[in-house]
């Protein structure tokens, strides 16, 4: 709920430091795991963490604690948007928010990709992935299925380098 | 009934291909929601993804007000699941593989992959929804400006949010 601009760090604080559920390393062995897998990264932490107490049942009550709040907020928001749209403070203020919400998903994934940068072969994958889904208009799928075999084969070289 | 069917079965099959999270995801959900299924024009598209980004909560909220439009409560509800759930299970079994893998390269190996297929996924997805949603080069120079700042500051995104914010409102985006 209170996960302005993220849930993460905050999910970090309570889970490690505050609650000790569990340990440091463990919570990042977990987020790497996380944040590499398809699918919403937050919700997959979620499960890990809810399924290490309670198995299914815990990972399907930190999704429905992780969730049910921010949904009842941004539809209140939503039905606010409906109704003040059109004043041009509103649409202004939404203006400079998506730009600013785009730089931080590009500078998420310069900071991410800055650990690549000690295998440089590696950014043949990522410039097919940017050229394949923004210039070529691939499917998303596409594009993860014919990069992955490169993806996979420099992989194992950077591993066992 | 048909749009909520096609929304749940569409949003369950982009969960297994989002690598990088729901932002490698938004230039997929652009295209469903605007470009083929016209359930909201590019304008709400954009408007919905700062609201997600500046209400508290996960990113994915983009994904909830896209449902929300299309069949109100239920709607937002059944698109956050059909984004969540077939991920949820894959992690669930995967994360145990991972973890129990014997030889210490594979899971490397596995890591590294799809770790630069996310960072491809991410930047091609800011690129291509820059182009959708800034329309004038003062909008696309506070995006470049906030990646500076959050590459080498350690501010809280809420302070560019409300920055972006404040500048809009005073019309200077």
């Amino acid at each position: 709920m209170s996960g302005f601009g993220g849930v993460l760090p905050w999910a970090r604080r309570t889970i490690v430091e505050q609650e000790q559920w569990i340990s440091s390393e463990e919570f990042s062995a977990m987020l790497g795991i996380c944040q590499i897998v398809p699918g919403p990264n937050i919700v997959n932490l979620a499960v890990c963490v809810g399924s290490r107490f309670a198995g299914i049942r815990g990972a399907i009550a930190s999704i429905l604690g992780l969730m049910l709040g921010p949904i009842a907020i941004v539809i209140l928001l939503g039905i606010l948007y409906e109704h003040y749209s059109y004043m041009a403070v509103v649409q202004g203020m939404l203006r400079g928010v998506s730009a600013v919400g785009v730089g931080l998903i590009a500078s998420t994934g310069f900071k991410m990709m800055r650990s690549e940068l000690n295998f440089p072969s590696m950014l043949i994958v990522i410039i097919f992935t940017i050229l394949g889904a923004s210039y070529f208009h691939f499917g998303l799928g596409w594009v993860v299925l014919l990069a992955s075999p490169l993806a996979l084969y420099l992989a194992w070289k950077k591993a066992t380098k | 009934m048909s749009a909520l069917l096609s929304l749940f079965l569409k949003f369950s099959a982009f969960s297994l291909i989002a690598f990088g999270g729901i932002n490698a995801l938004l230039p997929v959900l652009f295209d469903l929601s605007v470009t083929q299924e016209h359930w909201i024009s590019s304008q709400t598209f954009a408007d919905y993804f700062a609201i997600a980004q500046a209400a508290p909560g996960p990113n994915l909220m983009t994904v909830t007000l896209i449902g929300w439009h299309v069949s109100g409560i239920i709607g937002a509800v059944v698109a956050t699941l059909a984004i969540c759930w077939p991920s949820s299970i894959m992690i669930y079994f995967l994360q145990r593989y991972i973890t129990n893998m014997q030889d210490p390269r594979k899971q490397k190996t596995v890591q590294f992959a799809a770790g630069a297929l996310a960072v491809g996924l991410v930047l091609a997805s800011a690129w291509q929804i820059a182009l959708q949603i800034n329309h004038s080069y003062a909008a696309y120079t506070l995006s470049i400006v906030t990646i500076a700042v959050a590459m080498f500051t350690r501010w809280h995104p809420l302070y560019l949010i409300a920055i972006g914010a404040a500048l809009g409102v005073l019309g200077l985006v």
